[in-house]
């Protein structure tokens, strides 16, 4: 008994050690990382009253600071990321360098809403804390220092060899060439109609799922901007709440933009719906159904500029 | 309750061993056997309660005739014992039947008209088969007279009710009438841990990391999606990987929990990918069902005794009712039909060609079964259909355009796209990782033995290297699989 007793805790030590300190995954979570952080510097580095977005990869793709800061007149980051990474990371990064006077815009995909807490422990930003920034780790419920510890499973490890070995061997990463880059802003550019080509099939095939306003109202992840809203409106932060854009053959259900619109009117912020919904053609999206390709991402978001000054303009 | 779940883990098991125990110490086995059959019945109703009543009656009906056919077996009546003996098995095999085969024959016979809609009760297959045994083992004075209370034991047993191992009564009955069953070993305790928790890294880390590739690629054929040459194979390779992860993971956590609790289970994998030919596959792979299928259907059909015709016959009968044993469905009887095929094919070579050199043989055997499992796994033909034909690249091959970009000769045969849909989470690097994933799974059902035959210095390695993955999946992924072998 004691044999088994020593196997399984070596193989805890074991675990903790290999996935704390030796492997990472440098081109997948290495390039969500690195673009959280280019993001946060930009935010700290921009004066305030300053506009930042936070979404999934809706956020960038979709929408563009580049765009709407003139309009605005105002510093603008857009500081969305990926639908996986946690909101409680995403907002506990986010409120040090949020002063009064800021605006949060925040068109959220509707999963982000739903995500359970659970799922949101073992996301991509876990592996990112516990490999990199346990000084967020340390900031946030006991139960995701346990997530990120156990955050990462044989896929996982295998995946940190492969990426690993790839970078050791200078792999040249052809995302820039296959899907574009970022911009100083933290958009996301040259995603062009011509580089969509190849996903033009995808995009006629794909199906978006909604969610109903039952699962947005019980949601973990709408908890979680509540506690944002909360935290916002004790700081003199305007968040304003927004839908994410989508496909306008596939409408969110009206009950449901409902009760997302209520989740910020409810909790001191407001909700911003445009005209359309955020919904365009397929021929609108580059490679799913969440992301505009470049020129609808231009015009969405001078639409969206305008919506929000209206809103400014009127308080 | 399932074996990988943490009401049974956290809960069921410590509660079931410390009241078997220590009612053992108390009152011997007079008190721990009952509390032994309580708990299974107990862990067979979390399940569907109602079918409690089913899984008793089933028990307290055959033993019943059981005892009948050994007495007038035992008296010389033999007339008399095989007129109980037919009733017994009709009853057996009628519930089955009624319960597993009635929807399929039903819409076989009246395409029609509606479904009958019945309800297939948990294991059904795998305690009718047990009982199965006992008839006939009394008919054949095979076995002691017994008590009723072993009886339900050896039939209710938890760690093989549900999925087997398909143990012969006349070895696991006289274990529970051991008095020592009941004193706690500290090595059988330690041994069987070892071996559940093995059984259950299997599951939760090998088993259903492999599940999930091969469901994209099924899923996806079976929705009428045409998969490319990679997809198909990687989603049916990881298949072969997913399913004996499964069910040996299974077993080896049912023969760890019986250990556990004094009762030593036969083997019931024994490396089958590693086979040299399809017989021996046959003799590795789910072998208490192997047994079972041989010594209570081929040999009573006459086995090898009356010409080559007629074990030809004998053996595809044999494959056709294992196959269709695993399910109401044309794809399990192709599946059963196939591997009959490949027995006789096999029998036939081996009177007229001399053995194939080993490599070769062990390739074309594995390349044999692979193939057989895209029915098994498949919705449907017309699914089992579009698969092989993605296998044969009539769908064309395809690759990431990131990595013919990155590996230009790859552009030689392989078309870039964007992503390939239907292979792991349809992201560009889900290609090396499934890959590399493969490359473990199969190096693990080719190099190395299987659990019961490592040195305990290996099991302790395979544990330091598995445990840690199995606490992640069994309490930090956010989906956990059922055995595949629950359906059957």
């Amino acid at each position: 008994m004691r044999r088994l007793a020593c196997a399984c805790a070596a193989s805890l030590l074991l675990y903790a050690a290999v996935f704390a300190v030796l492997l990472d995954r440098p081109l997948s979570l290495g390039f969500l990382r690195a673009q959280i952080e280019a993001k946060l510097a930009r935010g700290a580095a921009v004066a305030s009253p300053k506009l930042v977005i936070l979404a999934g990869s809706n956020g960038p793709y979709s929408h563009r600071c580049e765009t709407i800061e003139p309009l605005l007149h105002r510093p603008c980051v857009n500081g969305g990321v990926a639908v996986g990474i946690g909101l409680d990371y995403l907002f506990t990064r986010w409120e040090p360098l949020l002063h009064p006077g800021d605006v949060v815009y925040l068109p959220l995909e509707e999963d982000q809403y739903t995500r359970s807490r659970a799922a949101t422990a073992v996301g991509p930003d876990a592996a990112i804390m516990l490999r990199h920034d346990w000084a967020t780790l340390v900031r946030l419920a006991p139960d995701r220092w346990l997530g990120a510890l156990f955050a990462a499973d044989l896929r996982g490890a295998l995946s940190s060899l492969i990426e690993m070995g790839l970078v050791a061997t200078r792999f040249h990463d052809p995302r820039g060439e296959t899907t574009g880059s970022m911009n100083e802003w933290g958009d996301h550019v040259g995603h062009t109609v011509a580089l969509a080509s190849v996903s033009v099939p995808v995009l006629a095939a794909a199906n978006p799922l909604h969610v109903s306003a039952a699962q947005v109202r019980a949601g973990e992840g709408t908890a979680m901007v509540v506690d944002f809203l909360a935290w916002a409106l004790a700081h003199q932060v305007r968040v304003v709440g927004g839908l994410p854009t989508g496909f306008a053959d596939a409408p969110i259900p009206d009950a449901t933009v409902a009760a997302i619109a209520a989740v910020f009117s409810a909790h001191g912020g407001c909700f911003l719906l445009l005209p359309n919904r955020s919904r365009y053609p397929r021929s609108a999206f580059f490679d799913t159904p969440e992301h505009l390709n470049e020129p609808a991402q231009i015009a969405h978001s001078r639409t969206v500029a305008m919506a929000l000054r209206d809103i400014l303009d009127s308080e | 309750m399932l074996f990988n779940s943490t009401p049974f883990i956290l809960g069921f098991l410590p509660l079931c061993l410390a009241g078997f125990f220590l009612l053992g110490r108390w009152g011997n086995a007079r008190w721990a056997l009952p509390w032994l059959v309580g708990s299974s019945l107990f862990f067979y109703g979390w399940w569907n309660p109602p079918f409690v009543l089913l899984l008793a009656g089933s028990i307290g009906g055959n033993y019943v005739i059981g005892q009948r056919i050994l007495h007038h077996a035992m008296a010389g009546r033999r007339t008399a014992a095989r007129g109980w003996l037919i009733a017994g098995l009709v009853l057996d095999l009628g519930l089955l039947g009624w319960f597993k085969y009635a929807n399929f024959l039903w819409h076989v016979l009246a395409p029609d008209q509606p479904a009958l809609h019945v309800f297939l009760p948990l294991a059904i297959s795998f305690f009718t088969f047990q009982q199965v045994m006992f008839l006939v083992d009394s008919y054949r004075r095979d076995r002691d007279d017994i008590p009723p209370l072993p009886y339900a034991a050896f039939v209710a047993f938890f760690p093989h009710l549900i999925a087997g191992p398909i143990v012969r009564p006349r070895d696991i009955i006289p274990q529970f009438r051991n008095p020592a069953i009941v004193r706690p070993n500290r090595q059988n305790l330690a041994a069987g841990l070892t071996l559940f928790l093995l059984g259950l890294a299997k599951k939760l880390v090998l088993a259903d990391t492999f599940g999930s590739f091969a469901d994209t690629g099924f899923n996806a054929a079976a929705a009428g999606e045409s998969l490319t040459f990679f997809e198909a194979w990687y989603a049916t390779l990881s298949y072969a990987l997913q399913i004996y992860f499964d069910f040996s993971g299974y077993s080896d956590m049912a023969i760890g929990l019986a250990r556990m609790l004094n009762v030593e289970f036969p083997l019931n994998f024994n490396s089958p990918y590693q086979a040299r030919d399809i017989a021996a596959f046959w003799q590795r792979w789910h072998i208490t069902l192997s047994r079972f299928l041989r010594d209570y259907l081929y040999i009573p059909l006459g086995g090898n005794r009356r010409g080559e015709a007629r074990r030809a016959l004998n053996l595809m009968i044999t494959m056709l009712l294992g196959g269709l044993w695993h399910g109401a469905g044309w794809q399990f009887v192709l599946w059963g039909g196939l591997h009959g095929l490949f027995l006789v094919t096999h029998a036939q070579y081996r009177r007229h060609f001399p053995p194939m050199p080993g490599p070769l043989a062990q390739a074309l055997t594995l390349l044999a079964v692979i193939l057989a499992w895209v029915p098994f796994r498949s919705a449907g033909l017309p699914a089992a259909w579009s698969m092989l034909r993605g296998m044969a690249g009539a769908n064309g091959i395809a690759l990431p355009q990131m990595i013919v970009h990155a590996i230009p000769p790859l552009a030689l045969f392989a078309t870039p796209v964007p992503v390939l849909p239907f292979l792991g989470d349809a992201r560009t690097l889900s290609f090396p990782e499934v890959s590399a994933c493969l490359l473990l799974g199969w190096f693990i059902v080719l190099r190395l033995p299987h659990l019961q035959a490592q040195s305990p210095r290996s099991r302790d390695w395979a544990l330091t290297a598995g445990f840690a993955l199995a606490v992640q999946a069994l309490f930090f992924a956010p989906n956990v699989a059922p055995f595949l072998y629950f359906q059957f």
